[in-house]
């Protein structure tokens, strides 16, 4: 999706990070995420809040971490051809 | 004692010979040095190290004060889950860039490097001891925490002190035989135990008191109804039973700490590459859904019709007054003391290597053989041991307050690990001026919370003060930030 010299998923990752932080640790959590009701699933709202926000990171983190990977394998594939063309 | 006590002390006590054996041989493999017994010979793969975080993490503050803290004070239990959600994603970015240092400089724990990249020694020994003073009340909180389960559990015959000496015997045995390895091994086998019994019992209590997880918070919605706009009552809305500032400072100051725990942090030492730092960091969450029961363990506790003597003992107080078979309680038991040893080994070891690498070589200057390293961290597990039992056994204050005085004054290690890894020009001075002005300002306000304005956690207020002082003195000493150079070359 995104090529490995795009500086983009670097912003939306640390961007993703700064809400979150902002949306558990931070005021957010007290401003949308602070009700009791509605209940999702039996539970509270203010529960779920924290539960979305868990599977967001993690998803987050996956994906940058793939990209990450993807741009190391291509780097290590760059300097090995770069070792056989001198 | 009983048939029931005996089964139960007869349950733990092959948990605990389980948690003996695993790590006793877990340092099997490990080379007979320093770098060996500290951080594993960086070789430590992704198993070992996703458990190693996670099992640390959890301790006996979740096992015991979490759900105490839901049923005290309902939704503001919720920050412990937002703190450790947030707090571990900088070392996405800061691990592998300490890896890399550790690698090519030799470092293995996190003062040394921030001294070596600071070029200042004495902030080395201001950090071990700022590091031993946080870890010995955070490993008395394990200490008590395995003494309180064992004793509730056994209706009082086994004292709170007997139980947690026995526990922590243990766990002498297997971090002084095989460092790192022992405390990742058996962090591994306590981990899928305290993982499994949580799901177990965060599932069941609410289907047997209440028929079902929806029930439950249906019935304290309706024991407790909230009035728009009355903040006293307030339970299952965020913050709870505490105020807004509570919450949003205990978890910013929770989440800084956790970033900078030096326990935690010198794990980048002993990852074996890039990828398996980066892959503990982004599995990490999967472990903090494990709160998640923990906390519906503490909201069956709310409308539970006897109350427990202390809002800690929630947790045994329900199991023990739900005539369940002793088998089943002495399987808790096995969890809540495995939560309370995976933290403390992993906080003994660490703090006995940061006073002899960070005080005692680095700061004070004083070279040691590998082998004679080794050993001096062997000796000062013990004495430190020694100190969080004692510490132990003297404090009668709830769990939560305990692990909060810890965070404080941890947290003022981030400015420096912030320059040290990322800054250009490194001030060691005033690095070092702004962590003591961090730490005694967060220390007199614990002492003295009058002081502290606006009920912000004094951990915050010492942060500030902390990056205010770094700043002026760094200023002071010649630095410019928008000098086209860059700033002059302040070392100490």
């Amino acid at each position: 999706m995104f090529g490995t010299r795009s500086k983009l998923p670097h912003y939306l990752f640390a961007g993703h990070a700064l809400v979150a932080a902002v949306c558990v640790v931070g005021p957010g959590y007290l401003w949308w995420g602070s009700n009791a009701r509605p209940f999702v699933l039996g539970l509270p709202w203010s529960l779920v809040w924290a539960i979305l926000w868990l599977i967001s990171v993690f998803v987050s983190l996956l994906l940058y971490e793939h990209w990450t990977r993807k741009c190391e394998v291509e780097r290590e594939r760059a300097e090995a051809s770069g070792k056989r063309d001198p | 004692m009983s048939t029931d006590a005996w089964i139960i002390s007869g349950v733990s006590v092959l948990y605990l010979l389980g948690c003996l054996w695993v790590g006793m041989r877990g340092g099997k493999g490990a080379t007979d040095s320093a770098v060996g017994y500290v951080a594993g010979d960086r070789a430590l793969g992704p198993v070992l190290m996703y458990f190693i975080t996670g099992a640390t993490v959890f301790s006996a503050f979740s096992f015991l004060a979490t759900p105490g803290l839901a049923y005290t004070s309902g939704a503001a239990v919720f920050y412990v889950l937002g703190y450790g959600l947030v707090g571990f994603i900088p070392f996405y970015f800061l691990g592998p860039i300490a890896a890399k240092l550790g690698r090519e400089r030799g470092y293995i724990t996190q003062g040394e490097m921030i001294a070596g990249a600071c070029e200042h020694r004495w902030l080395a020994g201001t950090m071990a001891l700022v590091s031993a003073l946080s870890f010995i009340p955070y490993l008395a909180l394990q200490v008590k925490g395995a003494g309180l389960v064992v004793n509730r559990l056994t209706e009082g015959q086994v004292p709170e002190w007997l139980g947690g000496a026995v526990c922590y015997v243990v766990v002498l045995a297997y971090v002084l035989k095989s460092g790192v390895l022992g405390v990742g091994w058996t962090n591994v086998f306590q981990g899928v135990l305290m993982m499994a019994l949580a799901w177990a019992f965060g599932l069941w209590l609410p289907y047997k008191l209440y028929g079902g997880v929806g029930n439950m918070f249906e019935a304290i919605a309706a024991a407790k109804p909230e009035i728009e706009g009355d903040a006293a009552t307030r339970f299952l809305s965020v913050p709870g039973g505490r105020t807004g500032q509570w919450f949003v400072t205990s978890g910013l100051i929770s989440m800084v700490g956790f970033t900078c725990w030096p326990h935690l942090f010198m794990k980048a030492f002993s990852a074996r590459d890039d990828r398996t730092l980066r892959r503990t960091v982004v599995f990490y969450p999967t472990f903090m859904v494990f709160l998640v029961p923990i906390f519906l363990i503490g909201f069956a506790g709310v409308l539970f019709p006897n109350p427990p003597p202390n809002p800690e003992q929630i947790l045994p107080h329900m199991l023990m007054s739900l005539d369940l078979p002793a088998l089943v309680v002495g399987l808790f038991c096995a969890g809540a003391l495995a939560a309370g040893m995976s933290t403390g080994d992993a906080i003994v070891h660490a703090s006995a290597s940061i006073l002899v690498r960070d005080g005692w070589i680095t700061a004070l200057k004083r070279p040691m053989s590998s082998t004679a390293e080794r050993r001096a961290v062997r000796i000062l597990i013990v004495i430190l041991m020694v100190a969080s039992y004692a510490l132990a056994v003297w404090y009668e204050g709830d769990l939560v307050r305990l692990l909060l005085y810890a965070y404080g004054p941890v947290a003022q290690f981030l400015p420096g690990l912030l320059v040290s890894l990322l800054g250009r020009r490194r001030d060691g001075v005033a690095v070092h001026v702004g962590l003591i002005v961090g730490v005694v300002t967060c220390v007199a306000l614990k002492y003295e919370p009058s002081w502290s304005p606006y009920g912000v956690h004094e951990g915050l207020w010492g942060l500030a003060l902390n990056v205010a002082t770094l700043l002026v003195v760094a200023l002071a000493r010649g630095w410019r930030p928008f000098s086209p150079a860059g700033g002059n070359s302040a070392r100490a």
